[in-house]
């Protein structure tokens, strides 16, 4: 029962109280913008910063989250030099330790190492050091320091359990044990890690600890957790998701799944675990995971790229208008070649989240790339362009971005290209076509036009470009054939 | 002013300098490169080094400037400003030549290699390597041992349980000392025979130890001991042997380590590094980037906005990398 008012507790935030599904995000930023604003010490703000900066780019708005690690970093020096003044030098290490963690999220990695190494000078028997020192070095890709650095605060962490096993013993040795699996090349090394984690946190030990969780109703997951609730619902959470991923890449499918299905028991709105399940799923269970994916971050580059390669010519334009439903429409319309639908699509979502990388490059995809295809100044005839190529024709067209010598190239080039055409009417030993597309670019002649012999559906057309049209509702070219062949 | 304090602190650690004498020349590392000044602070040659300089070590004719980050070393031959940059294992902190070969020690692989071939693995986190009588002694900080190397084989010939976790490890060649920060302790122990020698309480928070001066027939080694906490440099006479101690008369001797003397330089900002040669002594407040020389009980700060390895002892005064120059402090 009381698991059950987790559970029920945790799809809660995910619904804001207009009834729009709200960023699986959200409700950590908010708790997070409220503890920057009501706690004064150290690493109330420290945190604060840091997992807004982690949130923010979890969510590609990379400019607020560089902004968050730079407060982060300058509350790390201020309390470093304040430590130094008071002659705490222990205290002293561990703001240097954080300042190496916040340089390496700005990608200062010289920064980064220097900060570490005089963090450790110190404190080289301090597991929350040495843990400082793997995470940064794991930020800048440098896995065998990271590796080495975990190694150290895991065998530390477990003499610190030996000598005392308290709870927060028992803790502070699976986050580094999670540290050291996120670190290590080996994938096996990685996968007993985490294994011996979830045992741990799902032992009795740990019994106390979840019925806190359970009475606060907590359910938070950060990358910087504070308290030994937040501590292990995000060690829960992320050991899952690791584990989940190592299952999946060696193929362990039903391992996988039941893992990423355990992450969702305890936080319904994870996207991770989403958007994995919407990969690993059956068909007719991917587009509920994909809504839901969506829903919880629309902006996650892995997930977009996903679905675009889930998307076919059967998948339908969502009803809803959530973020999400309208970031797949945006991805659906762009791939049928519906270029200004597309940019509408995002220009709306633009207007809800300014600074967001990844609508910006998905606008910049559906822009009118800079210059003109190469065959518009070659003087060839007979070239076969890309699809990307009439893709750009289509854009200069509609926005009148062709030169009038341009123009009079375009008007005089014979483009040949292999085609697939909607229907085909065949009478008297003819052939009618109207409409087709040309590699997802859709095209149609300015009336049926009938040719001499009997073609298939796919065929080469030869043609010169007449303008840019509508098909479908998408955007198209409007061709003026030259000849067929099968 | 706050905020551009933090700009610059971190700034200037982006690229870092370090200077390290070669007899009575001077070996600065900055900005990708290493140089040679004379004793008249004239660039002899300048030759490639490494990215990211954290240490130089200096033998006979050569020198090499370690990268531990990008786990490179450059070693360039000092006659002409001519070498070679190896791959190293991961992590390389500290070096040390021996017999006409250079040793490197590879912190995050366990390993010690010799340049040109070779190598022994460690006790974890290996973090100081120091040569003494034609072997190579190595302090690693998570077992708290100490491991004897002959360099010849390349073989753990000796090793020896001290305390783990010290910050720093020096040796007079007959006596190890290595300082404990977290409980503010100087442990030592014989070399000759690689046992303990005892421990002494040492300051507040001891960081960085030097020997200042080597023992002779009349006296102790005595020793350096930079401490942040307490803004202080300790002055502590080091181990005497037995043998050494009965030579001398003195009874201190055999309590294996020799006593506090009052002696104590005062400074107005935590010093965390402390270096001597011949009658100087410097120490380094790596926060506020201040220099001091030591001068009886206080310090006077003779350089600000130094890097933490920017600055050496010469015969004729301290050397100080500076914005791009190096200066000579008498």
């Amino acid at each position: 029962m009381k698991r059950l008012a987790l559970s029920l507790l945790v799809c809660l935030p995910a619904f804001a109280a207009d009834g729009q599904p709200r960023m699986a995000s959200d409700f950590e930023i908010a708790r997070m913008k409220q503890q920057i604003a009501t706690s004064r010490d150290f690493l109330s703000q420290l945190s604060g910063h840091l997992n807004l900066g982690d949130l923010y780019l979890s969510r590609s708005e990379s400019e607020t989250a560089r902004s968050q690690y730079a407060m982060a970093l300058e509350i790390a020096g201020r309390e470093a030099r304040r430590a130094r003044k008071a002659s705490d030098i222990m205290r002293y290490a561990t703001a240097v330790g954080y300042s190496a963690l916040a340089d390496a999220r700005l990608g200062k990695d010289g920064a980064a190492f220097d900060a570490a190494e005089e963090a450790i000078r110190y404190t080289s028997g301090s597991a929350k050091s040495w843990n400082l020192y793997s995470s940064a070095m794991t930020l800048l890709g440098r896995t065998a320091k990271a590796a080495s650095a975990a190694r150290n605060a895991v065998t530390i962490a477990r003499g610190e359990l030996a000598r005392s096993p308290t709870v927060a013993n028992r803790l502070d040795l699976a986050t580094n044990e999670y540290t050291l699996a996120s670190a290590v090349d080996d994938d096996r090394q990685a996968e007993l890690l985490l294994r011996e984690i979830k045992v741990s946190l799902r032992s009795d030990d740990f019994a106390a600890l979840r019925r806190d969780i359970a009475r606060r109703e907590s359910f938070e997951i950060y990358s910087s957790a504070r308290g030994d609730a937040a501590a292990y619902l995000s060690l829960l959470n992320r050991a899952g998701l690791r584990l989940a991923g190592l299952l999946e890449k060696r193929g362990d499918v039903d391992g996988a799944r039941h893992e990423y299905e355990s992450v969702l028991a305890s936080r319904t709105d994870d996207p991770t675990a989403l958007s994995a399940l919407a990969r690993l799923s059956t068909a007719d269970e991917q587009q509920r995971y994909f809504a839901q994916a969506f829903d919880a971050n629309p902006f996650s580059m892995t997930l977009i790229r996903q679905y675009q390669r889930h998307i076919d010519e059967n998948t339908a334009i969502p009803g809803e208008d959530t973020a999400g439903a309208r970031m797949r429409a945006a991805l659906i319309e762009m791939q049928r070649g519906e270029n200004r639908l597309a940019r509408t699509t995002l220009d709306s979502l633009v207007a809800q989240f300014p600074g967001n990388d990844t609508l910006r490059a998905l606008r910049r995809q559906t822009e009118v790339t800079a210059g003109v295809p190469a065959f518009l100044t070659s003087n060839r005839s007979g070239v076969a362009p890309s699809s990307a190529e009439l893709r750009q024709i289509i854009g200069l067209l509609q926005s009148d971005g062709l030169t009038p010598e341009q123009r009079a190239s375009l008007d005089q080039t014979t483009l040949t290209s292999a085609v697939t055409f909607d229907s085909a009417t065949k009478n008297d030993g003819q052939t009618i076509f109207e409409s087709g597309s040309i590699g997802g670019v859709r095209f149609r002649f300015g009336e049926p036009t009938a040719f001499t012999g009997t073609f298939p559906m796919q065929a080469r057309l030869t043609y010169r470009i007449l303008g840019a049209t509508e098909s479908g509702g998408a955007d198209a070219l409007l061709l003026e054939p030259v000849r067929i062949a099968p | 002013m706050k905020r551009l304090l933090i700009i610059v602190l971190f700034a200037a650690s982006a690229r870092a300098q370090v200077v390290a004498m070669a007899g009575r020349d001077t070996v600065v590392a900055h900005d990708g490169r290493v140089e040679l000044f004379d004793a008249n602070l004239s660039r002899v040659w300048s030759a490639e080094g490494v990215a990211d300089v954290s240490r130089v070590v200096v033998g006979q004719g050569r020198v090499a400037v370690i990268d531990s980050f990008a786990n490179t070393v450059a070693i360039i031959d000092l006659a002409n400003g001519n070498g070679e940059r190896i791959a190293t294992g991961e992590t390389p902190v500290d070096a040390a030549f021996a017999g006409g070969d250079l040793f490197i020690l590879d912190r995050d692989a366990n390993r010690l290699q010799r340049a040109g071939g070779g190598s022994v693995t460690l006790a974890p986190d290996p973090a100081y390597l120091r040569a003494a009588g034609g072997r190579l002694l190595v302090y690693s900080r998570l077992e708290g041992v100490v491991q004897e190397i002959d360099p010849r084989q390349m073989r753990i010939t000796r090793k020896l349980a001290m305390a783990p976790f010290a910050s720093d490890f020096e040796t007079d060649g007959h006596t190890g000392y290595l300082v404990y920060p977290g409980e503010a302790k100087l442990r030592t122990f014989s070399v000759p025979s690689m046992t303990a020698t005892g421990d002494v309480g040492a300051g507040v928070v001891p960081v960085d130890l030097a020997v200042a001066s080597r023992a002779n027939v009349l006296s102790a080694s005595r020793l350096a001991l930079a401490d942040p906490s307490a803004k202080r440099v300790w002055i502590v006479e080091g181990s005497e042997s037995v043998s050494r101690a009965v030579t001398r008369g003195f009874l201190r001797g055999l309590l294996g380590l020799g006593l506090f003397s009052p002696q104590s330089s005062q400074f107005p900002t935590g010093v965390d590094r402390v270096m001597t040669r011949g009658s100087i002594t410097l120490a380094y407040d790596s926060t506020s980037r201040t220099l001091y020389r030591v001068r009886g009980s206080k310090g006077t700060a003779i350089a600000t906005d130094v890097a933490p390895g920017g600055f050496a002892i010469a015969s004729t005064g301290v050397t100080v990398w500076q914005k791009g120059v190096l200066r000579l402090i008498r």
